[in-house]
């Protein structure tokens, strides 16, 4: 499931995710705080590079990662840069729209969206970083040992492991409704969802039944508590982390003083 | 041979009023795999909860290596230290997406140092030959990989008693033979006791020392598949069967009028019962 099945692959797999989490989001707020562009492309190229040599992940798939937001970046970035004129306001292009309104890119709003869409392009690929390195149930593991709430994790766990398991009963019920022609025509299309809704919860309620049945015959006493496989520490991933911020910063000033 | 588990008019009512369980009493040796025989509802599951004590029994006595069971509140883990249960469905009982944490739940549980609960979930996972699939997300294995982990995951607490729950339900006939040789392997390395539901009756004479036959709450039988197989018509009674083999030689003597070994259930038994026959005819 998405980079879920990526992040089993990474060859960063069995380092600690803590210091993986504090890499990325050290980055990130990097380029989220630096309002340059050049810090946020930075960023990028160095997410990148640590996915690619680092993490062994194919160029090829964290490009498609990338392709993802890239749309909603790019309409968001688009809103910033082409925006309504004032009639007598300098402009680098304008025309009227409507013959009545006057729409335009000025060189102001061009630097703005251009330095927003990098730096947004620049925190996705920190958190890709994160994402395409760390397997999800190591990420629950670093979380309890941030000292984010125990109950919190433990669900966020849960929830994890059955989601698939629901998932494949939510499936398995619609084929069977469906080779019975229960999704033909609008009115049965909706009576046979709401059959299935109803029996994926009864479904997941029974199972909670057995699987709690299941956890007290382990012993459990009220907290799942188990103990993870032994990682590589990857302290040098903590090095790295002062010195992407000081190329952020870097290029952050040297960005300053071109355009100056 | 050393008993380690035995139950005494052991008797369970639900809450709604279904007496599932009246006057059981059973018992299983250390080193030898029971086999607890019963249709659908006979009350298998219940059994295996209350020896678990998930459920606590209403009536009757359960002795664990010969000292009497306490189901009081505070002496519960140590019962279920001794006496682990694989459920039927391993989805229900793996409930980590990680196979290494899911191994370490039960002896973290116990309380034990990290050093030694990573002792035994390695030994545990050598044991069931699941060392490979650590690196693998619980949701990307196979339902046989699934039943091995999940075993793993009982091995670890390190019990005197397993009992299984329909071992071979949803396994292919490759998988069904792999995971009843694990069984038997673990009964002569551990010379632990295995317990293990089924009404797979092919699979009865192969593996199981001694055989129980439950039915509507009461054991109606005890003994060795043999002795068992002797009495088709209560199997019979009980939606179950003899086995395919033993079936056959029933057929053979009752029909065919031969001179047979009704109790040859396996196909080993069979050909040497067919070979002899036809070595008296020349």
């Amino acid at each position: 499931m998405g980079t879920d099945r990526y992040a089993y692959l990474s060859r960063l797999r069995d380092v600690d995710p803590a210091p993986k989490i504090v890499l990325s989001f050290a980055i990130l707020l990097g380029a989220v705080v630096l309002p340059s562009a050049a810090a946020g492309l930075f960023t990028l190229l160095s997410a990148f590079l640590l996915n690619v040599f680092s993490g062994g992940q194919k160029p090829r798939v964290v490009g498609h990662f990338l392709k993802i937001p890239l749309v909603f970046l790019l309409i968001g970035a688009l809103t910033i840069v082409l925006r309504p004129l004032p009639q007598e306001a300098q402009a680098i292009w304008s025309g009227m729209l409507l013959g009545r309104w006057r729409w335009g890119i000025t060189a102001e709003q061009l630097r703005l969206g251009l330095t927003v869409f990098c730096r947004a392009m620049g925190a996705v690929s920190a958190m890709y970083f994160l994402s395409l390195n760390t397997p999800m149930t190591d990420l629950a593991t670093a979380l309890r040992r941030l000292h984010v709430p125990k109950l919190f994790v433990e669900l966020m766990e849960l929830i994890y492991r059955f989601i698939f398991l629901l998932s494949d009963a939510a499936r398995q019920i619609h084929i069977a409704q469906d080779s019975r022609l229960g999704y033909e025509g609008f009115r049965r299309s909706m009576h046979s969802m709401g059959a299935l809704v109803s029996m994926v919860f009864l479904r997941a309620l029974r199972r909670g039944d057995r699987v709690f049945a299941a956890l007290e015959s382990r012993g459990y006493t009220g907290s799942l508590d188990t103990l993870p496989k032994p990682y590589a520490p990857g302290r040098w991933l903590y090095a790295l982390c002062p010195v992407l911020l000081a190329g952020q910063a870097v290029i952050f000033y040297w960005e300053r003083r071109w355009l100056s | 041979m050393s008993r380690a588990i035995e139950a005494k008019g052991l008797t369970y009512t639900y809450e709604d009023g279904t007496k599932a369980l009246s006057d059981i009493s059973f018992s299983a040796n250390a080193g030898e795999i029971t086999g607890i025989l019963g249709a659908n509802g006979a009350g298998k599951s219940t059994l295996f909860l209350n020896l678990n004590g998930v459920l606590t029994p209403q009536g009757g006595e359960v002795r664990l290596n010969g000292e009497a069971v306490s189901y009081r509140r505070q002496d519960l883990p140590r019962l279920r230290r001794q006496v682990g249960v694989v459920f039927q469905d391993p989805d229900d009982q793996l409930f980590s997406a990680d196979v290494y944490r899911d191994i370490s739940f039960g002896a973290v549980n116990l309380g034990l140092e990290e050093a030694e609960v990573r002792r035994r979930v390695e030994e545990a996972m050598a044991r069931t030959g699941v060392s490979e699939l650590r690196h693998k997300p619980t949701h990307a294995l196979s339902y046989g990989q699934k039943k091995r982990v999940a075993i793993a995951g009982v091995l670890v607490m390190e019990p005197s008693v397993m009992i299984l729950d329909e071992p071979t339900a949803g396994l292919d006939p490759h998988g069904v033979s792999d995971i009843l040789r694990l069984l038997r392997q673990l009964r002569d390395e551990l010379r632990i006791a295995i317990i293990l539901a089924t009404h797979d009756m092919d699979i009865v004479p192969l593996y199981c020392d001694k055989v129980y036959l439950l039915s509507e709450g009461r054991m109606a039988e005890a003994g060795s598949p043999e002795e068992l197989f002797a009495h088709p018509e209560l199997l019979r009674e009980n939606h179950l069967r003899l086995p395919r083999i033993a079936h056959l030689m029933e057929i053979l003597s009752d029909r065919d009028g031969l001179s047979i070994d009704r109790g040859a259930a396996t196909i080993g038994a069979a050909r040497r019962e067919i070979l002899r026959l036809l070595r008296e005819e020349h």
